[in-house]
């Protein structure tokens, strides 16, 4: 296991090598000239101006020596200025990521709550109306577009109900409290401030809700599955056998074995979360990387679209990793294969 | 930093309140009355924070803010009122221009406004050749003739420079200010100023208020400038917070999380039925308009002055406005906004299917002619052009042409504009100041002009027509109603082009909180902020 | 006519076969298959059925559902029905060519790679790690920034986006089976790699990649019909799910436009995840029981 280990955490860097080449790729073959993001119109006849503004974004070198520049650069944390925003890419990141892994995080305590929740009642009272009723409601959240069922549900809890405020991630006017994580919510308390805390909270549960729900049905029939899969087993029968009530079985021995297929999911969900995001982001104005990634998209803003590629896929490379490490470390009979 | 720490003590008490007696977003910001916050919704459009490179209508309405140019317009969209500039004087060809300027007016930092300054900024303005730059097209001097006067000579007559330098873009900066920041004005500005990353921090005007906080795509923050020489500003904080759509918007109107907002389409503000919202549905200075491309690849010899000419009477023009935005808009005929000068006796055009199809065959283009249509993927002035696209693949179905749609983004649109792959494209327009003139210099079929490289490419012959630039600059050397005439002999003229073709001047959705007071669209400054106040 | 001609059943003894399959599926699953075989027919035969043009105005605009409208009208006055019934020609087949195309190209590779071992193993394999290593959204929105809006570039990004999962379940599948004494057997009598391949191994390693691939369907559609919201998938005016849940969406108020498309996306997922669902319990015989 140790050397499986091992294996995996030498991976990474070559990984995220292939991942930064296949972004700078990809990012450099987008149709569309960069110029003509950077050069107003009129200026366009303007040789003078056209070779200064190649220059000045290095788009006069040929596609080796950018490559190499960018990976250069890259290694000391320089991802170029973005087009749009025409500040240094990997600062607007390090502004957004943060609000993006608050959403992302808090939707997946929900959704892993929720899912374990749900899983737990499902195989206890399976082909119940409870059991069918709790996984039609899961699998309607990874089955409905987020962007749709997000503005439904700001319509119905936010204009209609006023249970939670509007969008963003504190109301406008007040002022962010003062950077140590970036969670508005932990940041808030560690400042001892509560009532900030309440305002962030009430602003995240919204989008952090719409977006749990995507993956509470992975969740909810993973531990639905593999607790029944744990109930016929040999060592529960016995159990069973000697009297042990359905609940005692469920709970002490089932269910143990249960959450280990659990955590191999988490990764995969981290996965679906981060697309959720993207879009949970443009409808609540989420001030995160994912409406970065969207407007840098729809701007072909390179620069930004490179940063935020490579940067999500780091998350998601050391989310996967965690997984496997965990799911190694709990179970450590596992084969170990790829 | 005083105001970090009050916005702080704020956030903490409304915090508190909220904690002890209710859950409801209402009470959100309600209680603040000695630290007022005006709250603005906005899909922020902001290319850049430096007056003399920004072009965008969120920059319109963070520049009048925040800057000061020489000469603003006035309430009524017309008149020219004193700003910097306490008077001018001009000569009477229109080519010498003297601005006194307000010996009371300082910069935010203290320090007085000075002929210097303005010398500086404009030629940075004109130096720096990013998009704004026409407005210092012809300028052939600039000086200072003491402290508190500047000349600026122009080398053709030019009845409408007033009228450019009360264009926001044209702020006076504050020189010292500026340069310690990195901002050039000399020749070497285009290449070599770097000035650009600190306008997105650093604020050097003398306007109303400065610049707090902008974080791209999220907030942009102002707060009320303390050294300010006018009248104070009602609110002593002012947030533009990004939200991409109109819903959004409406949304966040309803429960007052904003307190205004003003890219709310016709068709959503419908559902806006709170007594705690106010809904002025105005004229806009905006429209949007398609164009032929007779000079691209595909349609040389087929989009003939003929041809185009019928298929203007292919466009069901009043459907158009009912398709695009519910009715909330006006015709318009040739590309000058309604209520500019000279526009006022132009008849729109009307749909005609019948004489679009007899020109047609006549023309031997009643069947067979297929168009491909590239236009930016946009919604801007609650028109969707997608929408209104397909309503014009529809009316020309009706005559028997056939158009392929192609939304792209707005960078890929620009280059597929320079390269005469288009047969048709769709766009809109927002004024930058208030004159018919800058429309002559865009869309007139004249040597150079921005649309007779785009609709000609390589065959500008296509589609020029030199008249137009002989007759605008004679508009430019007249002045009042003489100017209007020949305004709209332009106006005309570019009619008859048959090349761009206007299709709907958008009404504003002018949406705020009943409490909010002062509220008003500018066609120079789009939202003037500092005139508002709270009831 | 086709479509009558391809579900009547060639031989007795297989329909029966299929026959006693659907029945063995739980309920939900046979729903799945019912929503299915709606969709399958529709988007065969929609152009012959009674219902306005799709792409013309057929009334006022904005109309909530009435008599003649049953789903209301669109933004245009385009009857939302028709459009919506019309949309399973664009969505599904995309749907369906991208899950095809990326159960093919991966099966393939991985099949290769498992099989074969060493270098062709290492090469694919790191490309697919490499490949899944960005989240699906983000990759998929860079290719198709990159190639241009339009639901065939959509589909070609997302069949990059998913063609390693197959790999990696293809090439887990051929290990195990490759080890069975069959294979062994079969290898010892001087059977040929590709024969054994072919004959011996993978006829027993499909199931995971069906199931697998019956339940992805839905989630490509689903992110087809993001692509499209961003701006980056249909082009109008094609009656895509996705473009119209995004018309929708923006005309919030005028709830009926997006609410056809949206429930036929919905039932489209649900279908291929009851499928799916019903699939493993009947075809997995390691699954819970």
């Amino acid at each position: 296991m140790l050397r499986y280990l091992i294996r995996r955490v030498l991976g990474v860097p070559f990984l995220l090598l292939g991942v930064a080449s296949v972004a700078f790729i990809l990012s450099q073959s987008t149709k569309g000239d960069p110029l003509s993001a950077l050069v107003p119109e009129r200026m366009m006849n303007n040789p003078e101006i056209v070779q200064a503004v190649e220059a000045q974004w290095g788009l006069d070198k040929p596609l080796p020596v950018r490559y190499v520049v960018y990976m250069k650069n890259l290694v000391q944390g320089d991802m170029g200025t973005s087009f749009n925003t025409r500040r240094p890419v990997a600062r607007d990141i390090a502004e957004r990521l943060p609000a993006t892994l608050e959403l992302v995080v808090a939707a997946m305590i929900v959704g892993t709550t929720l899912g374990m929740a749900i899983g737990l009642l499902s195989a206890r009272f399976r082909h119940s109306i409870f059991d069918n009723a709790a996984r039609g409601f899961a699998l309607l959240g990874s089955s409905l577009p987020i962007f749709w069922s997000g503005l439904i549900m700001l319509y119905i809890f936010s204009v209609q109900l006023k249970w939670t405020p509007g969008t963003g991630r504190l109301d406008a006017r007040t002022q962010a409290p003062e950077g140590v994580t970036g969670f508005y919510t932990v940041d808030a308390l560690l400042a001892g401030n509560g009532g900030l805390f309440i305002e962030a909270l009430s602003h995240l549960a919204l989008p952090a809700l719409v977006l749990g729900w995507s993956v509470i049905g992975i969740v909810a029939r993973l531990v639905r599955s593999s607790l029944l899969d744990a109930l016929g087993q040999d060592y529960v029968r016995t159990a069973r056998a000697k009297g042990a009530s359905d609940r005692v079985v469920l709970i002490n021995h089932a269910l143990r074995n249960a959450l280990i297929p659990v955590l191999t999911v988490l990764g995969f969900t981290f996965a679906y979360l981060i697309t959720g995001a993207v879009l949970t982001e443009a409808i609540f104005s989420w001030p995160g990387i994912g409406s970065y990634a969207v407007s840098a998209a729809r701007s072909l803003d390179y620069p930004a679209i490179g940063g935020v590629t490579i940067v999500g896929a780091t998350a998601f490379l050391l989310a996967n990793l965690v997984t496997d490490i965990a799911y190694a470390w709990a179970n450590p009979r596992i084969k170990v294969s790829g | 930093m005083n105001t970090t720490s009050s916005f702080k003590t704020t956030a903490r008490r409304r915090g508190t309140a909220l904690l002890f007696g209710t859950t409801s977003a209402l009470m959100f910001g309600s209680a603040v009355a000695a630290q007022d916050t005006l709250v603005v919704g906005r899909s922020m459009d902001v290319n850049s924070l430096d007056p003399s490179r920004a072009f965008c209508d969120t920059c319109q309405i963070y520049l009048t803010a925040v800057y000061e140019p020489l000469i603003t317009l006035g309430a009524d969209n017309k008149t020219l009122e004193p700003k910097l500039a306490a008077s001018w004087e001009h000569n009477e060809n229109f080519t010498e221009f003297t601005f006194n300027l307000n010996p009371e007016a300082v910069f935010s930092d203290g320090s007085p406004v000075e002929a210097s300054d303005v010398v500086w900024t404009f030629e940075r303005l004109r130096n720096l050749k990013g998009s704004p730059s026409f407005l210092m097209d012809g300028t052939q001097s600039i000086e200072a003739v003491d402290a508190h006067t500047v000349k600026v000579t122009v080398d053709a007559p030019n009845s409408e420079f007033l009228n450019k330098v009360s264009a926001p873009y044209t702020g006076i900066l504050n020189t010292e200010a500026a340069m310690a920041g990195g901002a050039l004005a000399d020749e070497t500005a285009a290449t070599a100023d770097g000035a650009e990353g600190w306008f997105l921090e650093n604020s050097v005007g003398s306007g109303p208020f400065v610049l707090v906080n902008y974080a791209p795509e999220d907030e942009l923050r102002l707060s009320r400038n303390d050294s300010y020489y006018g009248t104070a500003p009602a609110f002593a904080e002012v947030v533009i917070t990004q939200m991409q759509d109109s819903v959004i918007q409406a949304q966040a109107l309803e429960t007052g999380s904003v307190d205004i907002a003003m890219q709310i389409d016709a068709d959503t503000a419908k559902s806006l039925d709170t007594p705690d919202v106010v809904t002025e549905i105005i004229p806009s200075f905006n429209f949007v308009y398609f164009a032929f491309m007779p000079g691209s690849t595909a349609m040389k010899d087929k989009l003939t002055p003929q041809v185009r000419e019928a298929l203007t009477y292919a466009v069901d023009y009043d459907g158009m406005i009912e398709f695009t935005v519910g009715g909330n808009g006006n015709k318009i005929a040739a590309p000058i906004p309604n209520g500019f000068p000279g526009t006022q006796n132009l008849e729109p055009r009307a749909q005609d299917v019948e004489k679009a199809k007899s020109m047609l065959a006549e023309a031997g283009m009643d069947s067979g002619l297929e168009m491909v249509a590239v236009y930016p993927n946009d919604n801007v002035y609650g028109v969707d052009l997608n929408v209104m696209m397909q309503k014009l693949q529809q009316d020309f179905a009706q005559v028997g042409v056939e158009v392929t749609l192609k939304p792209v983004t707005y960078p890929v649109w620009r280059e597929e504009m320079a390269a005469g792959t288009a047969d048709l494209t769709a766009v809109y327009y927002a004024p930058d100041y208030y004159g018919s003139g800058q429309y002559a210099a865009y869309f007139g079929m004249t040597e150079g002009s921005t649309w007779v490289s785009r609709a000609g490419y390589q065959s500008p012959e296509t589609v020029l027509n030199e008249k137009e630039g002989e007759i605008y600059a004679q508009a430019l050397a007249a002045s009042g109603e003489e100017a209007a005439a020949k305004y709209e002999e332009l106006g005309r003229e570019l009619m008859a082009d048959n090349v761009i073709i206007p299709l709907v001047s958008p009404n504003l959705v002018l949406a705020h909180r009943a409490d909010i007071d002062g509220v008003r669209y500018s066609a120079c400054c789009n939202l003037p902020l500092a005139e508002i106040s709270r009831k | 006519m086709s479509a009558v001609e391809t579900l009547r059943p060639a031989s007795p003894s297989r329909a029966r076969r299929a026959w006693t399959f659907v029945r063995r599926l739980p309920l939900t699953g046979q729903i799945g298959i019912l929503i299915l075989l709606f969709w399958a027919v529709t988007l065969l035969t929609v152009q012959f059925w009674p219902l306005v043009d799709p792409l013309m105005m057929a009334g006022r605009r904005l109309q909530p559902p009435s008599a003649d409208h049953w789903l209301g009208t669109d933004a245009l006055g385009r009857d939302v029905l028709s459009r919506t019934l019309h949309g399973s020609t664009y969505t599904i087949p995309v749907a369906l060519m991208v899950v095809v195309s990326a159960v093919v190209i991966g099966s393939a590779l991985g099949a290769a790679a498992g099989y074969l071992g060493g270098w062709t193993d290492a090469v694919i394999m790191r490309a697919a790690d490499v490949t899944l290593s960005f989240p699906p959204i983000l990759l998929a929105m860079t290719v198709a920034a990159t190639l241009g809006p339009g639901l065939p570039n959509a589909g070609l990004a997302m069949v990059i986006v998913w063609w390693p999962i197959y790999a990696r379940l293809m090439r887990a599948q051929v290990l195990e089976v490759r080890t069975r004494e069959h294979v062994e057997a079969a290898i010892a009598g001087g059977a040929g790699r590709g024969r054994v391949l072919v004959v011996h191994i993978l006829p027993l390693c499909w199931t995971p990649t069906l199931i697998n691939a019956t339940m992805d369907f839905g989630q490509v559609a689903l992110l087809a019909a993001s692509l499209s919201f961003i701006g980056l998938g249909a082009v109008p005016p094609s009656p895509e799910w996705g473009s119209m849940i995004s018309e929708g969406a923006a005309k919030f108020y005028s709830w009926w436009i997006a609410f056809g498309p949206g429930m036929a996306i919905l039932s489209v997922v649900l279908a291929t995840a009851f499928l799916g669902d019903g699939l493993r319990d009947v075809l997995d015989r390691r699954g819970p029981k």
